[in-house]
Order: C-alpha cells, then structure tokens, then sequence
C-alpha cells in the first residue's frame, strides 16, 4: 500500500441517485483504502445543460431500465433507495439548486473536516430518494440540517448564507470545475494517480478504480461482505 | 456455488467495444457459472434509434470519457484494444448480417464465437474494415471456415431471410418482455426528437423493459428473466446467480468477495 494518501473528489448533486450509491461507497472506504476524500457539491442540471447532455431518464426505455436498476443496487449496496411517487416533478420540475446551495453553504461554514456536509448530504438524499419528501422549501432543508446536527441557529444561519452571492458563485465554481474534466453527469470521481487525473462517472467504476489506484475492491459493503452461496 | 444451468442471452454488435468485453467475460465464466449462453447477433443503430436514443459518441464529452474508460477498462480486462480513427453507425450492417447467416446455418456453436471475435478484432484491434466482403471474408478464414463456407455464407447474408432475421433479433432486443414489473410511472410523453407533447405528466403503466443499448444480457434466473445493461453489472449477476464474480479473468482473481 502507497503511503501517500490518493486524493478523490467526488462531483454529486443529491437529485442523483447513483450519486448517492457512490457517496455511500466513498464515505465506506475511506478508512479502508489510503484515500483523502474530497467532497465536491455540484449542480447536475449545469453539467447537463453545460455539456449538452441530456439526463437519461428522458429516454423511455433507460428510464424504465433505471427503475430496475437501482431497486437492484439498492439491496445489493444496502442503501434504501425508493423513488419519488412523482419522479419527474421531483428531478426535473422541483430540482434541487436550493438544496446544493444549502450543502455549499454547509461545506464554506464548515470548518476542519466535512462531518457535516456528509451528514447533510444524506438526509436531503434521505428525504428526496428514500422518504418521498421535499427538498426545495426553506422548511424542509431546516429539517434535514437538524437531522443532520445543526442547531436551529446554525440551520438559519446556512439557510441565509445559502441565498448569498458568493454561495451561488462557490455552487456554480465547483459545476465549472467538473466540466472542465469533461464531465457530462454525476457522479463523477476524480482520482489523482501520480498527479494525474484519471476520470470515472457513475457508481460502477469502484472495481476499476481500485486497480487503477493499487486498492483492493471487496464489494459495497467493505465492513460487511455476502455470505457466500 | 449453484449446480444448476443459468440461461444467459447476449444481445451484441460487433461496433460495439463494451459488448466485446461483455462478450468475453461471458465466455470466460461459461463454465465457472455453469451458464448456457445464447449468442444473439444484432443491429446496435436499429436499438439506439428504435429506443429514442442516441449513440454515446455523439455527445463530445462522453465521447471523450469513453476513450480514456475504454483504454483503462480493456487493460483491466485483458482485451487489448485500440480505438478506430473512424467509426459509422452503417459500420456493421454487413458484419452482423454474415454473423446472422453463421447463426442461421447452425455451425457449430464455436464459430459464431470465433467470427464475432476476429470482426471485433479487426474493427477495435487492428482497426481494419469490416464492411466490404474481402474483409468479411478474411474474418471468416481467420475463424476457421474453408473459402467455400465463407462464400456460401457471404451469399446467404445478402438474402432477404438473413435480412428479415437481423432485423427480428434486433426487435426481440428492443421488445423484451420481463415478467410482472408493473409500476405507476409519472412520465411526460415526448416525441422522438425530445419535445414535450403533452406538458403535464401522467401515469401509465409498463409491463416490459425495452433495450436502448448494447450489450444487453437476459439471464434466466429460477425461471424469472433479469436484464443487464453494459459490460460493468457482472457483480450484481453474480449475486443474483448465487455466484462469485472474481474480476473479469476468473483464472486471475482480482476482486475478492
């Protein structure tokens, strides 16, 4: 094993689901394999709109695939995904530039180390793609934020700083970043590898990133790995 | 590990690199899993047009990611290979039609292997023509069939039964029916260039999951089909088949579950 830790920047936006596998699997191997993870809150609908992608949900059949998809990684990952009753106005008419400005406002504030933003990330991820709740009002992201551990002050405090100039600038600088990776949806990790960049977006590249970084892969669930059949 | 056979079909197309991977790894496994597998040769443009979708590359950005996963996922996978400086969507129309004629003409089950394996080489390897009959031709010698074979294949594929039968393995692709999974969908209706007909969204109910891309796998699981998109779900296969997935040469493990 390296000696020197691999920094890893994981580019997420809580409307992704995917994302949120990734950021499971990140937050479980971080003690586990010698990586300095950097959390990176973006908005996906800039990348989308930035890099001329669209998102894959508007095409009938991955949409329909998806659906499948991740109920599967769900149990497999052990993380309980459950889509909206109303996924469309959920993804793509709700949306979630508040609830990133929120997690941006929470990452500026937050000082020596990212407990905070991991916890905050969750519950809007929690509230979004496993609750069925909203994540647009000021209402809901208090009560993610408390959930999270943050006083009512604190929550206030974030909520205003979130709706500030400079957050949405900071918001809008980490979606630039991403793109200047060439990147076109989230999530998408960076892993630096001598210095280099190396690339991979979603939340099936853990395998390959491993090898790629000299780590080893033992499934999702490090710390609780499947009985053999 | 299960004693029991497990029906897999592999929905490919030779200009398709992740479906050589796939394709490899499937009968790399073969024996490992215990798996049946059913080649099943078929038109990629046909899928991803028939879907509503688009060919990957035509986004810039992810065309440029696939070059540099490609590099490190052919690496990782012990499947060299090389990008080709150009590529077209009428690519392998007369690839897959010869594969289709080899299919039809119920060689011996290592020959559909073996020919799809030498397009997939010239095309993503050596980075040689597949579409004119000398390099059809070439793949076929190269497979094994006598000059003779090769060109009664070559004959069969320009026939409008090898035709018909490319075309109907390409919609058994695009309308696969999996058992029961109705679920309410709140979904806007749009036309095939991506404009909202109808603005608000309403619930309709799908009782199949439809291709949009290859390599798209069937397995046949207790009796119940699960499909799989890509060339990077094998680990969630496995858990499925009651399997372990080692990496992608089980000769040398890479992944410890």
């Amino acid at each position: 094993m390296s000696s020197s830790r691999k920094v890893v920047e994981l580019f997420y936006d809580v409307v992704s689901p995917y994302s949120w596998l990734a950021f499971e699997v990140l937050c479980r191997y971080r003690n586990v394999w010698n990586i300095d993870l950097k959390f990176k809150p973006a908005y996906l609908g800039g990348v989308m709109h930035e890099s001329g992608n669209r998102p894959p949900g508007m095409v009938p059949n991955k949409f329909h695939y998806m659906t499948t998809d991740l109920k599967r990684l769900s149990d497999y990952f052990g993380v309980h995904l459950s889509p909206p009753s109303n996924v469309f106005e959920a993804m793509f008419e709700k949306g979630t530039l508040n609830a990133m400005r929120f997690v941006t406002a929470v990452a500026e504030k937050e000082k020596g180390g990212d407990m905070l933003v991991e916890r905050v990330s969750r519950e809007l991820w929690k509230r979004i793609w496993s609750t069925d709740q909203d994540i647009t009002q000021p209402a809901s992201l208090t009560e993610a934020g408390l959930k999270a551990g943050l006083s009512a002050n604190e929550v206030e405090a974030i909520l205003t700083l979130s709706k500030s100039q400079p957050i949405k600038d900071k918001l809008k600088s980490v979606t630039q970043e991403a793109l200047e990776h060439k990147c076109f949806g989230f999530p998408f990790i960076v892993c630096y590898v001598n210095g280099k960049p190396e690339v991979f977006f979603g939340s099936d590249r853990f395998e390959l990133m491993a090898h790629c970084i000299g780590e080893k892969w033992v499934g999702p669930q490090p710390a609780n790995p499947r009985a053999k059949m | 590990m299960s004693n029991s056979r497990k029906g897999v079909k592999l929905f490919y197309d030779v200009i398709s690199p992740y479906s050589w991977l796939a394709f490899e790894v499937l009968c790399r496994y073969r024996n490992v899993w215990n798996i049946d597998l059913t080649l099943k040769p078929a038109y990629l443009t046909g899928v991803i047009y028939g879907s509503g979708n688009q060919p990957a590359g035509a986004n810039p950005s992810k065309l440029m990611y696939m070059v540099s996963d490609l590099k490190l996922t052919s690496e990782y996978f012990g499947v060299p290979m090389f990008r080709p400086s150009s590529i077209s969507e009428k690519d392998s129309l007369n690839a897959m039609r010869f594969v289709t004629a080899i299919a039809e003409k119920g060689k011996d089950g290592d020959t559909l292997e073996r020919v799809s394996r030498e397009l997939w080489k010239r095309k993503w390897r050596t980075q040689q023509d597949i579409t004119q009959p000398a390099s059809l031709t070439d793949a076929g010698l190269k497979a094994g069939l006598s000059a003779n074979e090769v060109e009664e294949i070559l004959t069969l594929s320009k026939s409008q039964p090898i035709k018909d039968k490319l075309k109907s393995v390409t919609e058994e692709a695009l309308e696969y029916r999996v058992s029961v999974y109705l679920y309410p969908l709140s979904f806007p209706l749009k036309c095939l260039c991506g404009k909202n007909i109808i603005k608000h969204p309403y619930t309709i109910f799908f009782p199949f999951l439809q291709c949009f891309g290859f390599p798209f796998i069937v397995c046949n699981v207790n009796g119940k089909a699960k499909v799989f998109f890509g060339s990077d779900r094998f680990e969630l296969m496995a858990y499925f088949f009651g399997e372990k997935w080692v990496g992608p040469q089980p000769d040398k493990p890479t992944v410890q579950m």
